[in-house]
């Protein structure tokens, strides 16, 4: 069994919340304001952040951008991999995505075959104009061509660490940190 | 074929143990029974306790010889019988084609011979090729060798029918064995009508198919005078009947097997429908099973039968409501018995169950038979040696019988035959004892 | 949802095969109606396709006549993107000559993932279960005995329409004897915790009702009083030639399900049946027809549950 073992704190509630706000102003520059701006937040706590975005951008802009939570389960390219299938959560969007320009909301971009299933999944629900990606930290160790547009902190890890984003709606603290695995 | 001499066992005479721990086979027969017996000139085998008692009686097993030999034929029934402590094995006639005549009893009497393990004892069907119509050549059959009269796998046809064996044979002939059950209760059923029908959706056969057939002979055995037997009784409902029966004086006597003793609806149930567990009678309720061992206990249940039903795995080996009816049991019927009964009724002696597997079942035949289940001296030498230690797996692919599959397989059981003589020869012998 | 969030959260899903639905617990219903849910939403889509069993096979394998059940599995597994085969068997396999272990050991060979089975003897599919190393069995009706995704899908739409089970009252009305919808529904219902009722003809009812732990009331209108649930079971016409009840009519007149029976239900009581309906038998058509009928959402439904139980035990590793 393995534990993880909390090595170091990289950012606190204030740090994380500084990096929040950033973002949201990275997106609405991206965007060049807020028309046919669609947030998508990719589960579990890319949901979270997502809705924060939103309403960062509404208190800066006044506009609501439409906000969406994407599962990303059934496109998994690991699902014939594992013994146990794991548990499936909603996927909901606002209205349709054709023609609309997607932010994916995400809390740590590493491999960046979560954001592939999660490009599969939007193709199946409209065609978008484009999609940009917005994660918090960016950990590295690609194996697919992908690239964070908006990111919160590049941050080198070594494959035995694991980054973990803690938000208040869910962890009830917002902090992120970095640990170790330690087989016991 | 010479001497033997058994010392140091418990010995069970057929009825009781006796104070004797020693005794002398001469050629077939028993010659002695005492202590500090004349060994001279013989072989002699030590017991260090184990019981020696008269080799067991099964008054109702089905060879599918003539017919369908691919399941059993007499020799493996034989070898399968030796292997399981019996020493005398009744033939059911319900073969193709069925023995209703004298020359079919003598097949099976020369085929049981030539096998040279268990006697084989045959049956003949009280009508003609079993159709229910017509009354067979009964006294030829008996005077051919036939102990029982039976249509068994089916009660008998009609009442008529019945009523008119029962006057024919009387009481100076073979006993009328009756498979009791009413036909148009049993149709399409599958297992007993209770917990385990209403759980599976199976179709059920009421309890009332036996009583109802059950009532039917006593009824016809009380106005003829005549004898009937009825054969793997399952309900506590049949118990009571011929409870009542036999206070009245009536001679109805009767059997249950080694599986409705110690099996009931539960384990049909829990096993998953398994095909193992499907038999006819069927396995009934908990409280049945209770009834039938009360039976036993107060006499009024004669004999423990197997009912020995040997299917290849080919064809037992179907979804439950496919698969043929019938439990195969020879070579573990004792063990499965006795485990079950030191496990459940350790306060019954063993003696109790030892008398209605050897002199209580032979009583039962006709009069020349009645010395077997016995030790006493003048008595053939059948003889079967218990080992009330030995623990041992029921392994079905070790079996003489066809059949390879049973309920039991892979169940541990203590309590087994070890060695079996038939007629003062040794026809088993368990390998891994010595 | 009476189960709460985090005690589904929890479920580490380990079923493969699905006999009956007595191998799960409340909090795994309730799981799988949640996962339900979700599969519902992708046949909602315009590409109503997910790529989860890819790559594998679904054979179903039906050896008595069942459109219906057979075409909602078929677009449930083809939704979640599996190949699929459909072999029918027409006649017991004793009249065709090959033993069902010979089929079990064929279909393995072909390189079959899932098998979904419906055959006429009970205990078919826990047999076939038993017999194959690889695929895993779904069980789509074995004889008289279970019929767990039917039971599975009327559960979900009960739950989609009444929230939380926990405490309700449903009625089954018709022959549970032959029933295996019943048998599997009244297991579900009393899992998730509801008050379950059996009424029709004593006839057509096991002699031991006690075994399947509810109660029965002759009197259909005693059974439905305050239900929040009324479930119509199929009467087939060839237990009236069995002499099980004497007539169609007089059976609808005591046991049919019509307008006036329903008042006795509680005001929104939903009316339910497995399909296909005989009308005039044991529903009217008014009730068939009416605003408290879900009878075409259960069909919606089974193929949503299909998919979810598709999903959970067939996708993955073996």
């Amino acid at each position: 069994m393995t534990v993880l073992r909390e090595k170091a704190k990289l950012m606190n509630s204030d740090d994380l919340n500084r990096v929040i706000k950033r973002i949201a102003h990275e997106m609405v520059e991206q965007n060049k304001g807020t028309e046919n701006m669609i947030l998508v937040g990719i589960h579990r706590r890319g949901v979270y952040l997502a809705r924060r975005l939103q309403k960062i951008i509404e208190e800066v802009e006044g506009t609501k951008v439409p906000c969406g939570e994407l599962d990303i389960t059934l496109y998994r390219d690991d699902l014939t991999m594992l013994f146990e299938q794991p548990m499936v959560h909603s996927t909901r969007m606002p209205q349709d995505i054709s023609g609309k320009n997607i932010f994916l909301v995400d809390d740590v971009l590493y491999t960046g075959r979560t954001v592939r299933a999660a490009l599969e999944a939007l193709v199946d629900l409209g065609r978008p104009s484009s999609v940009k990606l917005a994660v918090i930290i960016d950990r590295g160790h690609r194996e697919l061509p992908i690239h964070a547009d908006m990111c919160g902190k590049n941050v080198p890890t070594s494959k035995n660490e694991v980054i973990e984003v803690k938000v208040t709606e869910l962890d009830g603290k917002d902090e992120v940190v970095i640990c170790e695995r330690d087989a016991q | 074929m010479g001497k033997i001499l058994f010392k140091d066992f418990k010995i069970f005479n057929g009825t009781e143990f006796i104070d004797a721990h020693e005794l002398l086979v001469d050629g077939e027969r028993i010659s002695a029974v005492g202590s500090g017996l004349d060994g001279t000139d013989a072989e002699v085998i030590e017991g260090y306790g184990k019981i020696l008692s008269p080799g067991f009686v099964d008054l109702h097993a089905h060879f599918r010889d003539p017919g369908g030999e691919w399941n059993e034929d007499i020799a493996s029934g034989a070898k399968a019988g030796a292997a399981g402590g019996f020493t005398t094995l009744v033939a059911m006639p319900n073969t193709k084609p069925a023995i209703s005549e004298p020359s079919l009893v003598e097949y099976v009497l020369s085929h049981g011979k030539a096998a040279g393990a268990s006697r084989i004892l045959p049956s003949g069907c009280v009508s003609k090729n079993r159709e229910g119509k017509e009354m067979a050549e009964l006294l030829k059959m008996a005077d051919a060798g036939a102990v029982f009269f039976t249509d068994d796998g089916a009660p008998i046809a009609t009442s008529s029918l019945f009523r008119l064996a029962l006057m024919y044979t009387g009481k100076d002939q073979p006993r009328i064995m009756e498979h009791p059950e009413e036909i148009s209760l049993f149709k399409g059923g599958q297992v007993h009508e209770g917990r385990v029908s209403a759980l599976s959706g199976l179709k059920g056969i009421p309890a009332a198919s036996e009583e109802i057939d059950v009532a039917r002979g006593i009824a016809l055995a009380r106005e003829t005078g005549g004898r009937v037997h009825f054969t793997h009784l399952s309900s506590a409902g049949a118990v009571g009947l011929i409870r009542q029966a036999k206070k009245e004086g009536l001679d109805i006597t009767c059997d249950t097997t080694f599986h409705h003793l110690t099996l009931n609806e539960n384990a049909v149930i829990n096993s998953g429908y398994n095909s193992r567990y499907k038999v006819n009678p069927p396995l009934r309720s908990k409280e049945d099973q209770a009834a039938l061992w009360e039976g036993l206990l107060d006499d009024t249940i004669d004999a423990i039968v197997t009912d020995h039903a040997p299917w290849h795995m080919d064809e037992k080996d179907e979804p439950f409501q496919e698969a043929p009816f019938g439990i195969a049991s020879l070579e573990c019927a004792a063990a499965v018995l006795i485990d079950f009964k030191n496990k459940n009724y350790p306060d019954v002696p063993i003696g109790l169950i030892l008398k209605k597997m050897t002199s209580s079942p032979a009583s039962l035949l006709p009069e020349k038979w009645h010395s077997l289940g016995r030790i006493e001296e003048g008595a053939f030498a059948d003889l079967t040696v218990i080992d009330m230690e030995r623990t041992r797996i029921v392994d079905c692919n070790e079996w003489y019988s066809k059949a390879r599959c049973c309920p039991w397989e892979g169940i541990a059981l203590s309590g087994w035959p070890v060695m079996t003589f038939a007629e003062g020869r040794k026809i088993w012998q368990d390998n891994e004892e010595l | 949802m009476n189960a709460t969030p985090s005690e589904i959260g929890q479920i580490v899903w380990r079923h493969r095969n699905v006999i009956d639905v007595d191998c799960f617990t409340r909090e795994e219903l309730y799981f799988l109606l949640d996962q339900a849910r979700h599969m519902e939403n992708v046949m909602d889509r315009p590409i109503k396709k997910v790529p989860v069993l890819r790559g594998k096979m679904a054979v179903n394998l039906f050896f008595e006549n069942s459109t219906r059940t057979r075409v909602s599995f078929e677009l449930a597994e083809k939704m979640l993107s599996a190949d699929v085969v459909n072999w029918s068997v027409s006649g017991s396999s004793h009249a065709k000559g090959e033993t069902m272990r010979d089929t079990a050991w064929t279909l393995e060979a072909m390189g079959a993932d899932i098998v979904v089975m419906r055959h006429g003897a009970v205990g078919a599919a826990q047999y076939l279960a038993s017999k194959l190393k690889r695929a895993i069995v779904l069980n789509a009706g074995d004889g008289t005995h279970a019929h767990p995704t039917q039971a599975l899908l009327d559960l979900y739409t009960a739950w989609k329409h009444l929230g939380s089970l926990e405490g309700k009252k449903i009625a089954l009305v018709g022959d549970v004897l032959h029933s295996r919808v019943a048998r599997s529904d009244v297991i579900a219902f009393k899992t998730i915790g509801c008050d379950v009722v059996l009424s029709g003809p004593p006839t057509m009812m096991p002699r031991e009702i006690a075994s399947l732990g509810c109660r029965y009331e002759k009197d259909p209108r005693k059974a439905v009083q305050d239900a929040d649930m009324v479930y119509l079971l199929r009467i087939q016409k060839e237990r009236q030639q069995d002499g099980l009840f004497p007539s169609v009519d007089e059976y609808h007149r005591w046991w049919g399900a019509d307008g006036e029976l329903m008042k006795y239900a509680r005001p929104g009581a939903l009316a339910m049946h497995p399909g296909p309906i005989n009308r005039g038998v044991e529903i009217a058509s008014e009730v068939a027809d009416g605003h408290q009928s879900v009878i075409l959402e259960q069909v919606r439904s089974g193929v949503a549950i299909r998919m979810a139980l598709l999903y959970l035990c067939g996708g993955g590793a073996r």
